[in-house]
């Protein structure tokens, strides 16, 4: 297997409507390599979507470049891409029947019959479909429909698939099944996939790496555990995973770390700063009012006084391997959310309790920055 | 609650005891449906069986009118003649739609909402008036001819005969199946096409392995509407035929010029054979429909936009549809010529054709009008009462019901009109020539129509707006008069107002049934195109456009749809 690689340089997307122009896709640069799973995730209307499209070629970018190993993909029609597509709507041939489906791919590309045959009913196989073959799409069920168009967009081993929010059609169960199955397939025939959902669950657990979008913004990119623990932006942090953000004033600035003092008084000693651009550390200095954010994992929660902020419990909820407290506190921007490992004794829903926030996982960003 | 309360509310509560309405309801449509469809029905074909004067009894049954079909050559020819002309006109049709139907679902056109309204200009203008226009173009004394003749002494060929009909109808009916192949065009799922772009298709084997594939169901249905529609078409072959003859105008001929009931009912028979065998392929390919995908993006299909593309499309599409509106223009110019004879530009323009038809034709004018709103009005409150019964209760029969009312569509206007003639001629109800017999054949004709539009909307109604109302102790009457009607009321309006559109100029059934006190706007249209009163013809055609135009612009208005999707 080649080890493909696709870059996008400072793509760019410029939508001229009736009421001006629509920037959908700002600048946007990231590469995937090989075999990787990689995923843009993001809020409705961020770009996702056109980003795909400029990819795929059926979208023609404003700016900026396309390289697929290191040749200029901007200069070649979509039908010249050699690209598997999977759309969310599936966009099956209604007239055809499934085998025909898959093998449309590789009539166009002039294979013969006893090639084609062979071919379809390995994929076929590999999906599960072998014995639907000879039926036709309205007669299938949703997840049997999103099979074929996998298939489909498999067979002619194309240099990469897109797939936009395949799953978005499909109820809860089968969409954790297939975006298994995805994957699996994915990893089988090694072929460079790239993903479009605006669930964060689902991006975290199957993508190799993950790029977050907003506002046409490429806002992060990287393997999903470090994109979790060392968000780059508010935004960043509140869309992947749980979090809790503080007002915090930046006291005492040092090297790589700060001292700030929350709402409720309390100071806390941050050892390190988040690797944010470089330029913009520069601009935590002392006076400085800033956003503290942290997991919920990393706070505790104990008896009122215990800890460093007081808070109201609202509501306790038990998620199998851990309990989640959600409680009220005049410090925290949002509700602030604890997950303890076990219950607490004497925290009961409706106790007064305090919070106790470790330092070392604690991050400082700029306030408003991104969200 | 307290004792006053319960009682007040007691007293005023629901009705107790079966509710009749629905029954009395059913009984009256179905003795309706039974006298005036179900009767002429089965009266015409047991009069195509038994000989002109023959009684109808047992040992009078004969094949004779039929065997005609095989042995008389006038009636070989009409046959076949109806067969070439049906053929060719929807193969014609097709052939002008598609490039069309594709260019304004796939290239920019300028105007294009203009467009679609205009297609529809031909469809609601009576046919045979425009076939008229041709024959002021290439007639004996054509515009046309007459300049060739006169500037370059060139003799071209007439338009008469079955090129000139074919000409006529294709240009009236191919909006038909341009309306619905670009409708089909225009609500197909853009992704389908990009996924086969995607992997790898060109443009070219999209378009024959894709895109026409999936609107083949919508080419389909336009076809066989044109088929049937010429089928039944009596005013094009009569004006344009002349000794070439088909199955309508054979009918007329053997009802105008020998009273033979018995030989216009087998011919009918016949005629309603093609039409059954055309519909049965329209089921077939309607089985189909379930290929159809509706889009439920607003992201519209690729368009192309080559420059070649651009001006070939729009080169074409404007060059179709000016020609197809050139007859009604024609038709237009020739009214507001006084004189015009032999010469290149009328003698004398102005408004004197119209004041001779104001003032001295009122009558058919007025007549048309009386026997379109009373069948109208007829066909809407009986055409309701069906389609509420039919789309909200369960009882028995009810697919005969259904079936009975639809039975028209498949039977052209000049059939209903020799059923007319035959069954109410004689026997127990006699009704020729009265007005009752054109407004009842309008009613039965057009009951169908309302029927499906009333349809169409009631389905719309969540039925549980109907429960709620029962349940708070309405009868159905009540309930019918209070909430259903009311939400299906604007469906209701203006399907009556696009019938009676219809039937103000309406040939076919007219022409059959109608006497001399009751002569319409259509039939002296007719007999004056026949008495080469052009002039004359021209602004009574020119009123019965506009008129029709107009009413069909305001019930568009009144259900929010474009004109053109009301005959999609
Ligand atoms: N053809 C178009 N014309 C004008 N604006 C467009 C067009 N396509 C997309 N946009 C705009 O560009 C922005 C990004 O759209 P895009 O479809 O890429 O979002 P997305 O991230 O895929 O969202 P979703 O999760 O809802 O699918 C939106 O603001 C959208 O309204
Ligand atoms: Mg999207």
């Amino acid at each position: 297997m080649p080890d493909h690689v696709l870059t996008l340089q400072g793509l760019t997307k410029v939508f001229s409507t009736d009421r001006g122009p629509i920037t959908a896709v700002d600048k946007v640069d990231f590469d995937v390599r090989g075999d990787e799973f990689f995923t843009m995730l993001g809020p409705s209307g961020c770009g996702k979507t056109t980003t795909l499209r400029m990819i795929a070629g059926l979208e023609t970018s404003t700016a900026g470049k396309i390289l697929f190993n290191d040749e200029d993909f901007t200069r070649f029609s979509a039908f010249r891409r050699n690209i598997g597509m999977v759309f969310q709507s599936y966009a099956l041939f209604p007239h055809m029947t499934l085998f025909e489906n898959a093998a449309y791919g590789l009539r166009i590309r002039g294979l013969d019959n006893d090639l084609i045959k062979k071919k379809v009913a390995e994929i076929l196989a590999l999906l599960g479909l072998d014995e639907l073959a000879e039926r036709y799409p309205a007669d299938l069920s949703g997840g049997q429909q999103q099979r074929v168009s996998i298939a489909r967009a498999l067979v002619y081993e194309p240099g990469m698939l897109l797939l936009d929010e395949p799953l978005a059609n499909l109820d809860a169960k089968l969409r954790v099944d297939m975006r298994e199955e995805i994957r699996r397939i994915q990893k089988e025939l090694g072929i460079m996939s790239i993903y479009v959902t605006h669930d964060q669950e689902e991006a975290m657990s199957v993508s190799d790496r993950l790029a977050v979008f907003n506002l046409g913004q490429l806002m992060q990119a990287g393997h999903p555990e470090e994109v979790y623990a060392d968000p780059t932006s508010l935004f960043v942090a509140d869309f992947i995973g749980k979090a809790n953000f503080f007002p915090a004033h930046v006291t005492n600035r040092d090297g790589t770390g700060a001292k700030v003092s929350l709402n409720s008084g309390q100071e806390l000693a941050l050892s390190r700063l988040v690797e944010v651009r470089e330029s913009e550390k520069a601009d935590i200095v002392d006076g400085y009012d800033a956003t503290l954010m942290v997991r919920p994992e990393h706070v505790e929660i104990g008896q009122p006084g215990k800890g460093e902020i007081d808070c109201h419990v609202r509501r306790i909820q038990f998620l199998g391997s851990f309990i989640r407290y959600i409680g009220k506190c005049s410090d925290a921007t949002q509700e602030v959310i604890v997950d303890s490992p076990r219950a607490v004794p004497g925290i009961e829903e409706g106790s007064e309790a305090s919070v106790t926030i470790h330092p070392a996982d604690a991050r400082l960003f700029h306030k408003g920055d991104g969200s | 609650m307290s004792d006053a309360v319960t009682a007040t509310v007691d007293a005023r509560g629901p009705k107790k005891g079966i509710d009749w309405f629905p029954y009395v309801v059913a009984i009256l449509s179905g003795i309706i449906l039974v006298v005036f469809l179900a009767y002429p029905i089965g009266k015409t074909t047991l009069y195509s069986f038994v000989l002109l004067d023959d009684d109808l009894t047992f040992g009078n049954l004969t094949l004779a009118n039929f065997r005609n079909f095989i042995e008389v050559p006038l009636y070989t020819d009409a046959l076949q003649n109806s067969i070439t002309i049906a053929a060719w006109t929807t193969v014609a049709t097709v052939v002008l739609a598609l490039p069309a139907a594709y260019a304004v679902a796939r290239i920019d056109i300028p105007y294009r909402t203009f467009l679609l309204t205009f297609s529809i200009i031909p469809l609601i203008a009576p046919p045979f008036i425009g076939a008229y226009s041709w024959i002021i173009l290439f007639g004996n004394q054509g515009m046309i001819r007459r300049y060739f003749d006169i500037l370059f002494g060139i003799d071209i060929p007439t338009i008469y005969g079955p090129f000139g009909i074919v000409l006529a109808l294709s240009l009236h009916y191919f909006p038909f199946v341009f309306l619905f192949t670009q409708g089909a065009l225009a609500a197909s799922d853009p992704f389908i096409e990009e996924s086969a772009h995607i992997m790898g298709a060109p443009r070219s084997r999209i378009m024959c392995s894709i895109t026409f594939p999936l609107v083949i169901p919508a080419i389909g249905a336009g076809a066989v509407l044109v088929f049937v529609r010429t089928l039944g078409n009596f005013g094009v072959p009569a004006v344009l035929g002349k000794e070439y003859m088909v199955l309508t105008t054979l009918m007329v001929y053997q009802v105008n010029g020998y009273f033979n009931l018995n030989a216009a009912s087998a011919i009918a028979l016949a005629n309603v054979a093609l039409t059954l065998i055309a519909v049965f392929f329209l089921a077939r390919i309607q089985r189909r429909r379930r290929f159809i995908t509706v889009t439920s993006t607003t992201r519209a299909a690729k368009r192309h936009t080559g420059r070649g593309a651009k001006i070939a499309g729009n080169a074409y599409v404007w060059s179709l549809f000016i020609l197809a509106v050139m007859p009604q223009i024609i038709v237009l110019f020739y009214s507001f010529a006084e004189r015009w004879a032999g010469s290149l530009w009328p003698q004398r323009m102005g408004w004197g054709n119209y004041h001779h038809v104001l003032t001295e034709l009122t009558e058919p004018i007025f007549n048309s009008i009386f026997l379109a709103g009373g069948a109208t009005l007829l066909a809407v409150f009986f055409g309701t009462l069906a389609a509420y019964i039919s789309q909200r209760k369960q009882f028995f029969g009810k697919w005969l019901l259904d079936m009975t009312i639809m039975l028209p569509f498949i039977m052209p206007g000049i059939i209903t009109g020799v059923a007319f003639l035959t069954t109410f001629n004689t026997g127990i109800l006699i009704l020729t020539g009265t007005a009752s017999i054109i407004m009842l054949a309008y009613f039965v004709r057009r009951l169908a129509y309302i029927f499906r539009a009333v349809s169409a909307a009631i389905s719309q109604v969540d039925n549980k707006i109907d429960e709620a109302s029962t349940i708070c102790g309405a009868a159905w009457g009540y309930t019918m008069r209070r909430v259903t009607i009311p939400l299906v009321a604007p469906g209701m309006l203006a399907g009556g107002i696009l019938v009676f559109s219809t039937l103000i100029i309406e040939l076919s059934i007219t022409i059959m049934v109608y006497s001399a006190d009751w002569q319409t706007m259509s039939v002296l249209m007719f007999e004056q195109l026949l008495d080469d009163q052009i002039e004359y013809a021209t602004a009574t055609g020119s009123i019965a456009i506009i008129l029709t135009i107009s009413l069909v612009f305001a019930a568009s208005r009144l259900v929010g749809k474009s004109m053109a999707d009301m005959f999609r």
